[in-house]
């Protein structure tokens, strides 16, 4: 009977999820006004230095292994506070970009569509990249895989501020602060 | 009212099928066939076959051991079709997005292989309703196969809400119809699967004929109904005007 109601608790939980995802797909409106707001600034310089192999590197020289375990967990937590600032903030651009989808300028669908693969292929980096963060963690003298994440986010700002351009030039969208 | 072969009963069993059929000349006639064909195959032989069970659990001079032979082919032929609709669902809403269409397909795989093994799993510890493999079979097939369909179409829905995809109408009607059928049955073959009252299982048998009836009238919505046409506009609202500076700052990162 235990058997049973694992199952019949599996089939109510997925129930009930296929229902709420229909439904948020149902009622999901335009996210023009009420998304852009969720964006929040990343400070690119400073994860980028947070990233350096070479600062890295520095501290492994000038540090006692256990200081420099200290300290790179810190950074290790930092850099995963920004990934996942990151992997939000993509998650909002592709709801963003799949709304711009629908416009008339086939410029701005275009743009729409690149915004939208870019901030997908960002969140799919940084899933990957917050997993070896936390696994490095653990063992924090191993190698993180965040490089790509900087540069994805390079090319989704870059999409981000074409889609915006062509939307609407005195309005534009901003997801680095400087 | 609530008792095999009453008027509800009939209505139940043979109605959706019969819509099902109509759904798919509609969608024949809309050209569906090139977009959909694994749903329109999904209608066709979905519909035929429940509609030649019936007509086997109905006939007289049909034999009870005829009938589960009949119900092992049909759920047989269902399911696989099934999975290949599911499949084309797949398809429809990650091939869009070049950037996770691989990884999409290399996590469905693995959760289809996993609930596939737990599947098993709970079919081997589910002690049967019935001593004959002929009778007690189908129930743990069916237990085994709405759990994987449970668990892809959960998994394709969660991979698309992680990401923020939009899925076209159609997969998502598709998707809903299946999993809320697949759902019931499975919370009623897990229940049914132990010795439980003639009654009791007559009416967990109404219930799997209610779901699917709603199934069916879900896809018929979701097919045929057509969506609210987003209004088209060029420009859109974006916060804060600092897209100079910031592109400057960019563009410069970039070359560094």
């Amino acid at each position: 009977m235990t058997l049973a109601i694992v199952l019949i608790v599996v089939a109510a939980v997925a129930l009930i999820f296929i229902l709420r995802f229909a439904y948020s797909q149902a009622m999901r409106v335009s996210p023009r006004a009420g998304l852009a707001p969720q964006i929040q600034p990343i400070d690119v310089e400073a994860f980028r230095n947070l990233i350096d192999p070479a600062e890295r590197e520095y501290l492994r020289r000038r540090l006692c292994a256990s200081e420099f375990r200290v300290v790179q967990r810190k950074r290790l937590q930092a850099m995963a506070s920004y990934v996942h600032i990151a992997s939000q903030n993509a998650s909002v651009l592709a709801s963003i970009g799949q709304a711009a989808l629908h416009a008339s300028d086939p410029q701005t669908v275009e743009a729409a569509r690149q915004l939208t693969d870019n901030a997908v292929l960002l969140r799919r980096n940084a899933t990957v990249a917050l997993v070896r963060i936390y696994l490095a963690m653990v063992w924090p003298d191993a190698n993180t895989a965040a490089a790509p994440i900087l540069a994805g986010y390079m090319q989704l700002n870059v999409s981000a501020m074409l889609l915006g351009r062509l939307q609407n030039p005195v309005a534009p969208l901003r997801i680095s602060g400087t | 009212m609530l008792q095999a072969h009453s008027l509800l009963w009939h209505y139940l069993w043979v109605g959706p099928n019969i819509y099902l059929l109509v759904l798919a000349a509609l969608l024949w006639r809309r050209g569906i066939k090139k977009t959909h064909p694994a749903l329109l195959l999904f209608c066709v032989v979905a519909s035929v076959s429940q509609l030649v069970l019936y007509a086997a659990d109905i006939l007289p001079w049909v034999s009870n051991e005829a009938f589960w032979h009949v119900l092992w082919t049909e759920f047989s032929i269902e399911s696989i079709i099934k999975f290949i609709l599911i499949g084309e669902v797949f398809v429809h809403i990650f091939s869009p997005y070049s950037s996770i269409a691989s990884l999409g397909k290399t996590f469905i795989r693995v959760i289809g292989v996993l609930f596939a093994m737990g599947g098993a799993v709970a079919a081997a510890i589910t002690p049967g309703p019935n001593q004959h493999f002929l009778v007690s079979g189908p129930h743990l097939l069916e237990q085994t196969i709405y759990l994987i369909e449970c668990g892809l179409i959960f998994s394709i829905l969660g991979f698309a809400a992680y990401f923020r995809l939009n899925s076209d109408r159609m997969s998502l009607g598709i998707c809903l119809g299946l999993g809320i059928s697949a759902c019931v049955h499975l919370g009623t073959w897990a229940f049914s699967a132990h010795n439980i009252p003639k009654e009791t299982s007559v009416l967990l048998d109404f219930l799997n004929m209610t779901a699917y009836n709603i199934a069916v009238l879900i896809w018929f919505y979701y097919c045929l109904v057509p969506s609210k046409v987003p209004v088209r506009s060029a420009a859109v609202a974006l916060p804060e005007n600092g897209l100079e500076v910031w592109n400057r700052e960019l563009e410069r990162l970039i070359h560094q």
